[in-house]
């Protein structure tokens, strides 16, 4: 597959402010990329740079094997939806629609029977006369869509547009994005801060902290094998449970810094003695006894219907998804078993994933 | 205590209508003076209303050659509004754009530069002028005084239309293709219309109104403006109070019409700006 957006180490510096920081990414042809952090991780800057809004300090963008670095926003032919849309009030649906086909030289009769057909596509045909004041929320975000498929460009930019909506439109919204993405088949790039958003969209997700990017992959690749402490806490919901321990003398064991002292094994073998932080998945510690076994005190239980929360009441807290009802779970304590490989151990140093295999 | 409340209302009301008529009285007076004749202007204690209300209004329009001044009014009106809207709206615009802890200051030091009184600025503008030649040419003399003289208001007005209007629309412009010209032309000026119209329509009523630059650069009198013509009327022995009340009246009820039709647009443009 052939690259169509390349970011090649750049930089970015807003006076004394490194925004970002060797930012290095290769968008294939037709792959749909979630970057993902929390706010102000640099995220909303790379699209920015991408569609050329930003300038960078130094490193090398290139759309389509062309040379993008200094080149302004028109010359690069994105389409960009924004978090507030953006949309030209002073136009109609049509307008707002017909304004990049109008740009780019084609009469308005071409431009119009474009428009009507983008608008079949995504649900507006009879509102292509309204203003944008007179939509809906939805509606809106549609129209900032429209105007960005109409355009064929070479890839889509989005900035969180998601965020605008409420719960259940965006979980709508997520779903049709992604169908309409699989049908067109142009390259997507997709800002957002929140994981399953990314997770649930994206083929690469890219995920940023403070201008670097922590590490991008397939999104279960993420959630498999998290590279570093951030991560494996960022991407994941419930979060990932941290809890200090130390290698045993063994160097197969982990003894976890909790009451009673509880062992696990884990996948491979450290140095004896040395102290790490263990990450456990909610999700991944099962109620029942057996092998590899941690018995908690419970603090809380949350039921859902799907699923249920224990909060254990230990420090830290350690938290347990499971997804039955956990009937007769009141109080006491819950005993939970973890496979050994589905347990993470992070350097208490540097906070980087030990590599365990 | 509901009593007591509405009593307080009403005083207010009052108070409130008793200001406006000794705000008004000018205006007033101008009127039932231009219906009166002769000695009933004159006449102790005065009327409030002219016995045989007479109104010479195309008399006085030939007499006292209003057609020429009111042009030359609309002239240079025209000259300083179409100069000060090209210069200033892109100005008002750029600085609606720049972030800076310095924009107070910037914006202040704008607005220093209109405070100078005209009567102030006039002798080092004549000055240069007259250096350049600019007083063989006084209308556009006083264009370009008056010009520089507004140009600060109109910026700093359209400049506050400009701030509420969302980078991110203008940002969406250069993504669908256009150039920053582009973008500022056919999205934040169509946006921002209102609150440029009503600059521009301040400036208008201003400079027809302007006084002090023509009475110092234009000595030929067909080419003065009716502020300048009005008072050439008067004088320590002016008598024809009903011909000089008349050519104010002429001169200020197109004026006072505009502002009263369009009072509604005038203040939402000043206040919000025009856009939602």
């Amino acid at each position: 597959m052939t690259a169509q957006i390349e970011i090649e180490n750049i930089d970015k510096h807003y006076g004394a402010y490194h925004a970002l920081k060797n930012v290095d990414v290769r968008i294939p042809q037709g792959q749909f990329v979630a970057l993902v952090g929390p706010s102000g991780c640099g995220k909303s800057t790379l699209l920015r740079t991408i569609a050329g809004l930003e300038t960078i300090t130094s490193g090398k963008i290139r759309i389509a094997g062309k040379d993008v670095s200094a080149a302004p926003p028109r010359a690069r032919d994105l389409a960009m939806v924004f978090q507030s849309y953006a949309l030209y009030p002073h136009k109609t649906v049509a307008g707002n629609m017909m304004y990049a086909l109008r740009l780019k030289g084609m009469t308005r009769k071409q431009a119009r029977a474009r428009a009507e057909e983008i608008a079949q596509i995504t649900g507006l045909d009879g509102l292509m006369d309204r203003y944008p004041r007179e939509l809906s929320g939805g509606q809106r975000q549609r129209v900032a869509m429209g105007r960005a498929i109409v355009r064929e460009p070479q890839a889509f930019l989005f900035d969180e547009p998601l965020s605008n909506l409420d719960a259940a439109l965006r979980v709508h919204m997520r779903a049709e994005i992604r169908k309409l993405h699989d049908r067109i088949g142009a390259t997507s790039v997709y800002v957002t801060h929140d994981q399953i958003e990314a997770m649930t969209m994206a083929d690469h997700v890219v995920v940023m902290r403070a201008g670097v990017i922590e590490q991008q992959g397939a999104p279960l690749d993420l959630y498999d094998h998290p590279v570093n402490r951030f991560v494996a806490g960022f991407i994941g919901s419930p979060a990932m449970n941290f809890i200090p321990g130390q290698i045993a003398a063994d160097g197969r064991h982990v003894v976890l810094d909790l009451p009673g002292a509880p062992r696990l094994t884990f996948d491979g073998r450290r140095p004896a003695d040395e102290p790490v932080t263990v990450g456990l998945r909610p999700e991944h510690l099962v109620p029942g006894a057996g092998d590899n076994m941690l018995t908690l005190p419970v603090a809380v239980v949350e039921r859902t219907g799907s699923s249920s929360y224990v909060l254990s009441d230990t420090t830290p807290p350690v938290m347990i998804a499971a997804s039955d009802r956990l009937q007769g779970v009141e109080r006491g304590d819950i005993q939970v078993t973890i496979k050994p490989s589905l347990v993470h151990l992070f350097s208490q140093t540097d906070d980087l994933a030990l590599s365990a295999r | 205590m509901l009593r007591d409340e509405r009593l307080s209302q009403y005083a207010l009301l009052i108070v409130a209508l008793a200001l406006v008529a000794a705000y008004l009285f000018p205006v007033y007076w101008m009127y039932v003076t231009a219906l009166k004749t002769g000695n009933e202007i004159t006449a102790w204690p005065p009327t409030f209303w002219p016995a045989n209300p007479d109104f010479a209004a195309a008399e006085v329009w030939q007499r006292m050659q209003m057609a020429t001044y009111l042009k030359n009014s609309a002239i240079i009106a025209v000259g300083v509004t179409v100069i000060v809207v090209v210069l200033g709206t892109g100005c008002g615009y750029a600085l609606a754009r720049v972030r800076s802890r310095w924009m107070d200051v910037v914006l202040f030091s704008i607005l220093m530069m209109q405070v100078l009184p005209s009567s102030l600025m006039i002798t080092p503008i004549f000055v240069a002028f007259s250096q350049v030649g600019l007083l063989d040419y006084p209308r556009s003399a006083v264009i370009l005084a008056q010009a520089a003289k507004v140009l600060p208001f109109y910026v700093v007005l359209t400049r506050a239309t400009f701030v509420q209007v969302p980078k991110e629309l203008e940002e969406a412009a250069l993504v669908d293709g256009n150039t920053r010209i582009g973008a500022f032309l056919s999205i934040n000026v169509p946006l921002a219309r209102n609150g440029i119209l009503v600059a521009a329509l301040l400036i208008f009523l201003q400079s027809l109104g302007e006084y002090v630059y023509s009475r110092s650069l234009i000595q030929n009198r067909a080419l003065q403006p009716a502020t300048v013509g009005l008072q050439s009327f008067m004088g320590p022995n002016t008598s024809d109070w009903q011909g000089v009340m008349t050519y104010a009246a002429i001169y200020v009820t197109p004026i006072i019409l505009f502002f009263v039709l369009l009072q509604r647009q005038i203040v939402s443009g000043l206040t919000s700006g025009a856009l939602k």
